[in-house]
C-alpha cells in the first residue's frame, strides 16, 4: 500500500508531465516533418537532435517536480506523524517513493522518443531505432542523478517551492559551472548527446558512453543514500 | 519477571540547541491502565510521545516501549506494529478518500478489525467516497480515532484526542475509551481537557517545563491532597510549616493557605502546636491539584 500512496501522491505530477512531454514530442515532430523534404535527412536528425535538447529540459523539471513530496514536506503539512507511526522503517518509506519515482522517470523519458518515433514512422520519415534507443538510454542512464539530486533536496528543504526552486538552481549552477571548468565531464552534454553525436550527420555514432552514464549512476546512487541517512537522522 | 509497564523511561532528555523540551523524564506507565499526560502547551508532552514512537531522537537519557528499547530502530519500528497513535493535528493524507484511508492503514496490521472499523464508519457517519481534505476537523478527529482504534493496539496513544469533536463527539470518544481500556487496551493520552481526565483516567502525570511533577494515580491523589486553611491569633512564619508534602503556602496576614500533597494530619498538628484558632481542610479536585502545581513550578 505505499506503492499506492506514492502513487496517489505523485499521479496528477505525473500525468501532467506525461502529457507536455508526449503533446510537445509529437507536435515538435510533425512540424518539423511539415516543412522538410523527405531527402533531407539529415536536417530532420539535426531537427531531432535539438529537440532532445528540449526533450531534456522538460524532463528535468518533471523529474525535479517528482522527486517532491516525502516525509519533510508532510512535516510542514503536519501529516509526517501518521506516516512515521507506520510499522515500517524511515528508509522504507523512502526508498518505496525513490522506487515509485525512477519508474515515472524512466517512462518520462522513454514515451518522448517513443512518440517522436511513432510520429516521424507515420508522417513517411522513419527514424533509425537505434538511434531512438541511444537518445533514450541517455536521457534516462545519465539524466537520473537529477532525479536522484531533487530526492536529496526535498529531504533538506521542507517549502512547497522552496524546494523545487533549490533543486531547479542546482541543475543551472551545476551544468554552468561544468561547462566552464570540466566540460568533459558535464552531465548535461552527455545526456544531450553532444559527446557522441556526428556533426555532419547528426546521428549519435560509436558506443554508448557506459562508463560516463555508469559513473551518472553511481553519483545518482551516493545522492540516494545521503538523502536516506539524512531522513533517518532528522527530528519530525 | 514481566514487566507490567508499557512506558518506561529513565532521565529522558531533549533539547532543541539551548532550549530545553523535556528534562530527566522518569517516567512509567502501567499496563492495562488510562494513563493521562497533563500539560500546559509547550510543556514537553508532545515531544515526550514523539521521542517514545521513534520521530524526535533523545539528547539523552533512555526509554522503553513495550519493552523495547526506543534508540533501536528496528524494534521501535516493530513496536509501532503494536502501538497506535493519534496526533493532536490528527494527521491524514488529504489526497486519499476515507475508504482508501481506511484501506491503507489496514493492510500494514494484521490484527485489524473489519468489523469495528465498518462500525465506526457509520457510527461516525464518516461518508466512504468524500476525499479527506473535505472532511469538517470533526470529521478527521474522528476518522483518525477509527484507524487508531481498529488496529486493536495494546497501547493507545493518544494527543488531545477530542479537540475538534463537538460534545456528541466527545461522549462518544470517551465511551469508546472506555470500553477498549476494558478490553484490556492501554491507553496513555495528553489532554488540556481535566473533566475528561478526571472521568475516565486511572493514573495522572502532570509534565511542565519539560519536567515531571506528578506521577499518581487519580485515587492516590484525590486521597492526599488538600488545602488547609488555617487561622492564627498572631503572625506566624511561613518556615514554621514547611513540612514535607508542602508544596505552597499563601499568607494573608494572620491567616495561612496551605496546599499539601501529602501529611496534610502532620500540617494540621503542627499548625495545632502553634496554636492554631481555626482550622478548615479541603480535598481538592485534579483540576486544582493540576493548576497548584503548575503555577508553583
Amino acid at each position: 500500500m505505499l506503492y499506492y500512496k506514492a502513487w496517489l501522491e505523485t499521479r496528477s505530477r505525473f500525468l501532467t508531465c506525461l502529457t507536455v512531454l508526449a503533446l510537445f514530442s509529437a507536435v515538435f515532430t510533425h512540424h518539423a516533418q511539415g516543412f522538410l523534404h523527405p531527402e533531407w535527412k539529415t536536417d530532420f536528425y539535426r531537427l531531432l537532435f535539438i529537440a532532445h535538447e528540449y526533450v531534456i529540459i522538460l524532463w528535468i523539471l518533471s523529474v525535479v517536480l517528482l522527486g517532491m513530496g516525502g516525509l519533510v514536506r508532510e512535516h510542514a503539512t503536519g501529516t509526517s506523524s501518521l506516516s512515521l507511526s507506520l510499522p515500517v522503517s524511515r528508509a522504507h518509506l523512502l526508498g518505496v517513493r525513490i522506487a515509485v519515482g525512477i519508474i515515472e522517470a524512466i517512462a518520462l523519458g522513454v514515451l518522448p522518443w517513443a512518440t517522436i518515433f511513432l510520429v516521424s514512422y507515420t508522417g513517411g520519415m522513419p527514424i533509425l531505432f537505434p538511434q531512438v534507443a541511444f537518445y533514450t538510454a541517455l536521457l534516462v542512464g545519465g539524466g537520473m542523478a537529477y532525479f536522484a539530486l531533487a530526492i536529496l533536496v526535498s529531504s533538506l528543504v521542507e517549502g512547497e517551492y522552496t524546494a523545487p526552486a533549490v533543486a531547479i538552481g542546482l541543475v543551472f549552477l551545476a551544468t554552468i559551472a561544468f561547462d566552464a571548468w570540466l566540460r568533459r565531464f558535464n552531465l548535461w552534454r552527455l545526456i544531450t548527446g553532444s559527446f557522441s553525436v556526428d556533426r555532419t550527420t547528426y546521428l549519435l555514432a560509436g558506443h554508448f558512453p557506459w562508463l560516463a552514464v555508469l559513473a551518472s549512476l553511481c553519483a545518482a546512487a551516493l545522492m540516494l543514500l545521503a538523502s536516506v541517512r539524512i531522513i533517518q537522522r532528522r527530528d519530525f | 519477571m514481566i514487566d507490567t509497564h508499557v512506558i518506561r523511561t529513565r532521565d529522558l532528555a531533549k533539547s532543541y540547541g539551548s532550549a530545553t523540551a523535556v528534562r530527566d523524564l522518569n517516567l512509567s506507565v502501567g499496563k492495562n491502565r488510562v494513563t493521562a499526560f497533563l500539560g500546559q502547551n509547550g510543556a514537553g508532552k508532545s515531544t515526550t510521545i514523539k521521542m517514545l514512537l521513534g520521530m524526535v531522537r533523545p539528547s539523552g537519557g533512555e526509554a522503553l516501549l513495550l519493552g523495547k528499547n526506543i534508540a533501536d530502530a528496528k524494534g521501535n519500528c516493530e513496536v509501532r506494529r503494536r502501538v497506535a497513535y493519534v496526533a493532536e493535528n490528527k494527521p491524514l493524507y488529504g489526497y486519499m478518500t476515507v475508504e482508501q484511508t481506511v484501506s491503507f492503514a489496514s493492510s500494514f496490521y494484521p490484527d485489524w478489525q473489519t468489523d469495528l472499523a465498518s462500525h465506526l464508519l457509520n457510527q461516525y457517519k464518516l461518508p466512504s467516497q468524500q476525499k479527506v481534505n473535505t472532511l469538517s476537523k470533526g470529521m478527521r478527529t474522528k476518522l483518525a480515532l477509527l484507524l487508531a482504534l481498529a488496529r486493536r493496539p495494546e497501547l493507545l496513544i493518544l494527543d488531545e484526542p477530542s479537540e475538534g469533536l463537538d460534545p456528541v463527539g466527545i461522549e462518544q470518544l470517551l465511551s469508546m475509551l472506555v470500553a477498549r481500556a476494558a478490553d484490556g487496551i492501554t491507553i496513555f493520552f495528553s489532554s488540556h481537557q481535566i473533566a475528561e481526565v478526571e472521568r475516565i483516567a486511572d493514573h495522572v502525570c502532570i509534565l511542565d517545563n519539560g519536567r515531571l511533577l506528578v506521577d499518581a494515580s487519580l485515587d492516590l491523589l484525590r486521597q492526599s491532597y488538600r488545602r488547609i486553611n488555617l487561622s492564627f491569633t498572631s503572625v506566624i512564619s511561613e518556615r514554621q510549616l514547611r513540612i514535607a508534602g508542602v508544596q505552597k503556602i499563601r499568607t494573608d496576614g494572620r491567616r495561612m493557605s496551605i496546599f499539601a500533597s501529602q501529611n496534610a494530619d502532620a500540617v494540621i498538628a503542627r499548625a495545632r502546636d502553634l496554636g492554631v484558632v481555626s482550622v478548615d481542610v479541603a480535598r481538592l479536585g485534579l483540576r486544582e491539584i493540576f493548576l497548584e502545581t503548575v503555577l508553583e513550578n
